[in-house]
């Protein structure tokens, strides 16, 4: 199968050569081989009910139960919250912001905070304000919490963050994830911009920091093809991150990563390694070993979005400060992988012993199908656990009860 | 544990029927009335720059409702029909849509063979049928394109190529990326014929 695949990918090389003279392959599709049709799925932008939220398909291990938080939320993905309790949800394709509230009662309110946004996925809260970043376009909402209905004008620093735009990514990853690091610096991504190509190092394929105001741009670290999700672990302060392997050479390598920066501006390889994995297109005569190993290998394509250091107290001793990592679920590969929240667990001196399955029963291997996308995770005050479904538009809630 | 699979395969098959009959097709074909006025009374397109919408996928109707009623997709003559529309109206017209036999416009101009072997060129490197399928008949989000309307298929590839309209993702500004005007009237023409 491997070698297979191998001789397809080679096979579309030859095909794509003298097509390049003529127009060029587009970034997405490099190495894809001829005849497949492996596609992004089809995202849902309506309504779900809330009775075909598939809340009792889920599975998780003894004492925790799931429950639907918050639904009517299409495309719900990131989740930040504010200092009155307030969670702000992005999204990308409906171009929207959310702002979810709790009532008296315990339900929860959903209003549609702004929208019109292109790929609006990356939100932090810093005080009062919210961040909101749709691709390049940064927006700031100041004194948020008390404005829910209507918002004032937000301030805009696009100019002073200067971020590339989708032109410049060529359409590729330019969609953001953000978060706000102990330092109170504010961190994304600038993703790669292509599946896999010659770029430059220093512009794309980053994580990167700046203070609130957009200043002083520093690189956190290179050669991370597309991080979608981040956090700082709460003892260490090291910077954490997911990351997208590329696509198009085969199902099951390079992985989606989880790495650890230990020092501002480490290099994870990207295009030429992904840990001791060597791109067979990309290598350029590199070693592995020059460059900074991911912390775990999460599987190939799960797409690996939000992660989260576990805080609270509710869940059992042994998840403080471990990493849920939200698997979107795979696309680019010939069975469904992912689609579930896993667990990297990491001993005292912060290296992963093992990931675990936590939330799964979302994905249906026999039929191929899936049930819902997790894209988010959240720890609330109160220790329990959100989870933003993306395709079905529902938050979940995880609680654990001895 | 057994039993337990066995029930959570029962909860799957339940949950997609729901989905199925969710979408009522009847009551779309109402909705969808003033629609046909441009669209054509069968779904098939007779107006210039209008796109045909019979047997695109349902999924594709959705979603391209939802971007313009949401101001993410700009197409001027749509924006009064999109604006307001509850997710349930449009998820039944894009049933109701989907039912309908799709075929060319009644004025299709006659094969043109040299714009015909220019796309045969293109649509390999450029991968159409691997989202739009063999027969460009489209796939859930990924519409049909086989028999579509030509100016409309050149209209929309040249939004894509210049980065005036993007789908739910931006695959289809990576598709077109590069590409002429000669290379997008070759392929407009091509599948038109289809």
């Amino acid at each position: 199968m491997t070698i297979r695949r191998l001789f397809l990918g080679a096979a579309a090389m030859l095909i794509a050569g003298p097509a390049l003279a003529q127009a060029p392959v587009p970034g997405w599709a490099i190495g894809r081989p001829e005849g497949s049709t492996l596609a992004p799925h089809a995202p849902r932008l309506t309504v779900t009910p809330l009775d075909q939220v598939p809340v009792a398909a889920l599975r998780l291990p003894p004492g925790f139960h799931a429950e639907v938080y918050a639904h009517g939320i299409p495309g719900v993905r990131a989740i930040a919250e504010g200092p009155n309790g307030t969670l702000f949800a992005g999204s990308r394709g409906i171009g929207r912001v959310y702002a979810i509230t709790r009532n008296a009662d315990g339900t929860t309110r959903t209003r549609v905070f702004a929208q019109g946004l292109a790929q609006p996925s990356g939100l932090v809260m810093i005080g009062n304000s919210l961040y909101v970043f749709a691709v390049n376009r940064v927006l700031r909402y100041d004194n948020v919490e008390a404005n829910l209905d209507s918002p004032a004008a937000p301030v805009d620093l696009t100019a002073a963050f200067a971020l590339p735009t989708e032109q410049d990514h060529g359409g590729n990853h330019h969609w953001k994830f953000v978060s706000l690091g102990p330092d109170g610096r504010i961190y994304t991504n600038v993703g790669a911009p292509c599946n896999v190509c010659e770029f430059d190092r220093d512009r794309f394929a980053l994580l990167v920091s700046f203070n609130p105001d957009g200043s002083d741009r520093r690189i956190e670290a290179r050669g991370v093809r597309n991080s979608v999700g981040m956090a700082h672990h709460p003892v260490t302060r090291e910077l954490w991150a997911t990351n997208h392997g590329r696509d198009w050479i085969g199902d099951d390598s390079p992985e989606d990563s989880l790495l650890r920066v230990r020092r501002t501006g480490e290099d994870f390889g990207f295009p030429m390694c992904l840990g001791t994995w060597s791109d067979p297109e990309h290598n350029r005569g590199r070693a592995c070993s020059e460059f900074s190993q991911p912390a775990a290998l999460l599987g190939g394509h799960v797409a690996a979005l939000g992660m989260r250091f576990y805080t609270g107290t509710m869940f059992p001793e042994q998840y403080r400060n471990q990493v849920f990592i939200a698997r979107r679920g795979s696309w680019n590969r010939n069975r469904l992988s992912g689609y579930d929240v896993v667990v990297a667990k990491l001993d005292a001196q912060g290296n992963v012993t093992g990931v675990e399955d936590f939330m799964t029963g979302l994905r249906d291997d026999a039929n191929q199908r899936f049930l819902d996308r997790p894209a988010e995770v959240h720890v609330l005050r109160d220790g329990s656990l959100l989870v933003s479904g993306e395709q079905m538009g529902a938050v979940y809630r995880i609680t654990y009860r001895q | 544990m057994i039993l337990g699979r066995f029930l959570a395969a029962a909860f799957l098959a339940a949950a997609t029927c729901g989905a199925a009959v969710a979408q009522d097709a009847r009551r779309g074909a109402e909705l969808a009335t003033p629609c046909l006025q441009c669209h054509g009374g069968n779904g098939r397109s007779q107006m210039e720059t209008i796109p045909s919408l019979a047997g695109q996928p349902a999924d594709f109707i959705t979603i391209q409702l939802i971007l313009l009623r949401e101001g993410l997709r700009q197409a001027p003559a749509m924006a009064p029909f999109a604006a307001n529309l509850p997710d349930r109206d449009i998820e039944d017209m894009a049933a109701y849509f989907a039912t309908l036999p799709p075929g060319p416009p009644d004025d299709r101009r006659p094969r043109d063979p040299a714009l015909i072997a220019a796309a045969e060129a293109l649509v390999g490197p450029r991968h159409c049928a691997t989202c739009h399928v063999a027969d460009y008949g489209g796939r859930n989000q990924i519409p049909r394109i086989a028999a579509q309307r030509e100016e409309y298929l050149a209209a929309a590839m040249t939004q894509y190529r210049d980065g005036t309209r993007a789908g739910p993702d931006t695959q289809m500004n990576g598709a077109v990326v590069g590409l002429s005007d000669a290379n997008i009237a070759a392929l407009a023409h091509f599948l038109a014929q289809k």
